[in-house]
């Protein structure tokens, strides 16, 4: 993953990963470039001036769409009697624009040898941390007086770059050059145009008519202003709760991503740089969190979504009829099928997730049109829960790759090798089912059994929704309880035996209901405890367990998403207090990032290491994490649709003092929320 | 004319509906291109009812491929949106139809779908 201090602009799958000059050098440890439909279109980009590559002596990300670099030749040492200066200012949207000036400052005139090497391996996005050797196709540079195409070329495959310039310059084919000579104190300028195309035979590119807005600089500020003000406005007596939301509100902006061939339509791609895409789970998750406050988010990923719902058996993309996407890449390798994501169906969760996801949307928005609209839709997600997904027959959602070359072994949000394991730490055969799944599949029953009731005139579909639904419940609580330690197991394996470890997995159970009330109350003390919760969050895996490890992926780390949905399932079983703590966990850590959280955090104790620990290669921003405050925040607050107007019932730690939420949209118009600090979370610890 | 195509459209059309096109409404054309031959193949599309006709007319999204990948399309040996990423098939208009089409195509012929487990296998 990109190294801290490199510098990201995006727009849409469109994004910049540089050093901090500006430059771009890329190798599979620094996976730098311009990249476009998960392709890098630029891998090389140096700008030197007479020769001399250039320092940085700052740079500032603008908006998500743009930056500026200022500059001076020569190394560190130097530069302190500097006659030039360099500022490159760069935005994309569509294409990639980058403008340069040069300034001198001296008393003499200077002849000045402006140049930058260009040149684009056109690596897919998934070779990128690879030496790239073996390219099966081949590239090409052609040198045009005003322009320099760089191409690859595959079969009818074919990918180009077209750099040109508004200031005349001479063009090769590894980059392009000027011969300036600048007065005292006069100043040049040229703009650079960077295209990238993706062509087919007849010369149309692939995404024409995709836009989501104007590329122009002053469309992407205006597109972002109205975005930001048509949310709700957050104002907090300390204020950093408000800049955590307005730092996740532009993030949100910066991650809505618009499909190919779905026009135009949005949905939040689940993070930067490498999963600018669609993933059915992660957008579904993005749109539970921030449900309250960017509502149409939800109905343009359902849409999407439901249009691309599986309706064939397909092993290598392990497509079923009913199965919601997992993910949808457009790069060579999925072109030909050397990887699956055309698009990849192997998740358990997004089908549940995407029943659940439209019936909380109709109790926020009241947009019955869309319930009726997706009827079929939900109804193949459910038939395919029962038909499909239970390997085992009995009753469960299971998951066994068919694809064994590249599919994925794991099926659920824990999605590496190793993050579902016994207590002993031995990990169990397959097929595998995890805890989680079973509550999101009860919670997708019992939610259409609400609508085939209310919107779809289906009665007798509720009744049996509603009977499946508890027997579920029934054998989900005789079969994964782990009676002597007071939890649910994370898994199962097919005979039936328990991966019987603490996990963070349990707070999703409250979250989906199929917990039984009288064992909510030690789920809730687990969640608390000190074996998960670390003071920032609650950790995936509790310490103590064989598989522990404080920055394990999956094993050990605090994922600001996961506290959030715990926090959710919490506040459900009217844990009010836990919820306040843990919510309060993830917004404190929020400040160490300047309220963009991480993907992950180690699961270091908090008192050891006084900071959140962020994990190595974590994506930021990421969109789940993004939406991790929001969520919270709707926990605090008690926010709940019931019967037609919006419910508020704060409860939040002293130290937030006063928090507002201000027009919140939604079936009753536009309300406001008020809450105080009253919850003393020292009284609770002791 | 390969007969698994013709065999495609004639299904297409007897079918009269659709519920995997609920959703849309338009037309497709399919230009099959052989050397300087093409076949023309016209789907309308009306809330998931399907006509298909030969007309060589306007449509809002026109489709080219070859003969043999059409084919190969339609029994399940090729995928179109992969075919669409690469290149092999083309789209010009309104490329949400041909998303939404696509889905009636069958799986591959070999796909075997679910792995049910049975104890007495492992």
């Amino acid at each position: 993953m990109a190294p801290s201090h490199t510098v990201r602009i995006l727009d849409g799958n469109t994004f910049v990963v540089s050093e901090a000059t500006g430059d771009i050098e890329a190798t599979p440890t620094e996976p730098t470039g311009l990249f476009s439909i998960d392709t890098r279109f630029l891998s090389k980009w140096v700008l030197t001036v007479n020769g001399e590559r250039l320092n940085a002596l700052s740079y500032d990300d603008l908006q998500y769409y743009e930056s500026r670099f200022f500059l001076v030749p020569g190394l560190a040492t130097h530069y302190v009697d500097a006659k030039l200066s360099i500022i490159r200012e760069r935005a994309v949207g569509g294409s990639f624009r980058e403008s340069i000036t040069i300034l001198n400052h001296d008393e003499k005139a200077v002849e000045l040898e402006i140049r930058m090497d260009a040149g684009s391996d056109f690596a897919d996005l998934f070779e990128v941390k690879d030496e790239i050797l073996n390219k099966k196709g081949e590239t090409y540079a052609e040198v045009e007086p005003d322009r320099l195409r760089l191409g690859y070329r595959r079969g009818n495959f074919r990918r180009e770059t077209i750099i040109s310039s508004s200031e005349p310059a001479r063009y090769d084919r590894n980059g392009f050059s000027y011969t300036v000579r600048l007065e005292p104190n006069e100043q040049w300028d040229t703009n650079i145009d960077v295209h990238t195309q993706a062509l087919g035979p007849g010369g149309r590119d692939l995404r024409i008519g995709l836009r989501i807005h104007g590329t122009e600089r002053l469309a992407l500020q205006h597109d972002l202003e109205e975005w930001i003000a048509k949310a709700p406005k957050v104002n907090s007596e300390h204020g950093q709760v408000a800049a955590t939301y307005q730092r996740c509100m532009v993030d949100l902006a910066a991650l809505r991503f618009a499909p190919l061939s779905l026009g135009g339509q949005t949905l939040p791609a689940a993070g930067l740089p490498w999963f600018m895409t669609m993933f059915g789970r992660d957008s579904i998750l993005t749109c539970l969190q921030t449900l309250p406050f960017t509502p149409d988010l939800s109905a343009t990923t359902l849409r999407i979504l439901g249009a691309l719902q599986g309706t064939r058996f397909d092993d290598f993309r392990e497509e079923d009829p009913g199965r919601i996407l997992h993910e949808m890449r457009y790069g060579e390798s999925a072109a030909f099928e050397e990887q699956p994501h055309s698009p990849y169906y192997g998740s358990v969760d997004a089908t549940p997730l995407f029943v659940v996801l439209l019936d909380e949307y109709e109790r926020w928005s009241g947009d019955v049109a869309l319930v009726k609209e997706l009827e079929q839709e939900c109804r193949r997600a459910l038939r395919w829960i029962d038909d499909y997904a239970d390997l085992v027959g009995n009753g469960y959602i299971w998951y066994e790759r068919r694809n064994t070359d590249n599919g994925l072994e794991n099926q659920c949000w824990k999605d590496s090798w190793d993050s579902i394991s016994y207590a002993d730490g031995t990990l169990p055969p397959f097929p595998r089912a995890t805890c989680e799944v079973q509550g999101y599949a009860y919670d997708a029953k019992m939610r259409a059994a609400r609508m085939a009731r209310e919107f779809w005139g289906d009665p007798a579909y509720a009744e049996e929704l509603e009977r499946d639904a508890a027997e579920l419940k029934e054998r989900f609580n005789r079969d994964w309880w782990v009676a002597d330690r007071g939890y649910y197991a994370l898994g199962l394996d097919p005979d039936g035996r328990q991966c019987d470890v603490l996990s963070s997995n349990i707070g999703h159970l409250l979250w989906s209901g199929i917990v039984t009330d009288d064992r909510a109350e030690q789920v809730a003390q687990h969640l608390v405890g000190d074996r998960l919760f670390s003071g920032w969050g609650v950790r995936t895996l509790a310490e103590g367990e064989v598989r522990y490890n404080p920055i394990g992926y999956h094993n050990g780390t605090v994922w600001p998403f996961d506290t959030s949905f715990c926090a959710w399932g919490l506040r459900r079983y009217g844990f009010a207090e836990e919820a306040a703590t843990v919510a309060n966990g993830i917004l404190d850590a929020a400040r160490y990032f300047d309220g963009r959280l991480p993907e992950a955090f180690g699961g270091y104790p908090r008192e050891q290491t006084k900071f959140p620990v962020e994990y190595p290669t974590a994506c930021s921003p990421q969109a789940w994490s993004t939406g991790a405050p929001l969520l919270l925040l709707r926990t605090m607050l008690g926010l709940e649709p019931h019967e037609g107007h919006l419910a508020v019932e704060p409860c939040l730690p002293v130290g937030m003092g006063r928090i507002e939420v201000l027009d919140i949209p939604g079936r009753w118009g536009r309300v406001d929320a008020f809450a105080r600090g009253r919850l003393d979370l020292h009284k609770l610890a002791d | 004319m390969a007969d698994a195509t013709v065999r495609f459209f004639e299904d297409l059309d007897h079918r009269g509906y659709d519920p995997l096109l609920a959703k849309i409404s338009g037309t497709v054309r399919f230009d099959l291109h052989e050397g300087p031959q093409s076949m023309h193949w016209l789907v309308r599309i009306e809330r998931g009812e399907v006509q298909v006709s030969r007309e060589d007319m306007e449509a809002d999204t026109v489709v080219g491929t070859s003969p043999a990948l059409f084919e190969d399309l339609i029994t399940g040996r090729e995928n179109g949106l992969a075919a669409l990423l690469r290149g092999d098939m083309t789209v010009t208009g309104d490329a949400r139809l041909i998303v939404q089409l696509e889905r009636i195509f069958p799986g591959p012929p070999h796909s075997e779908g679910p792995h049910r487990y049975r104890k007495e296998m492992r």
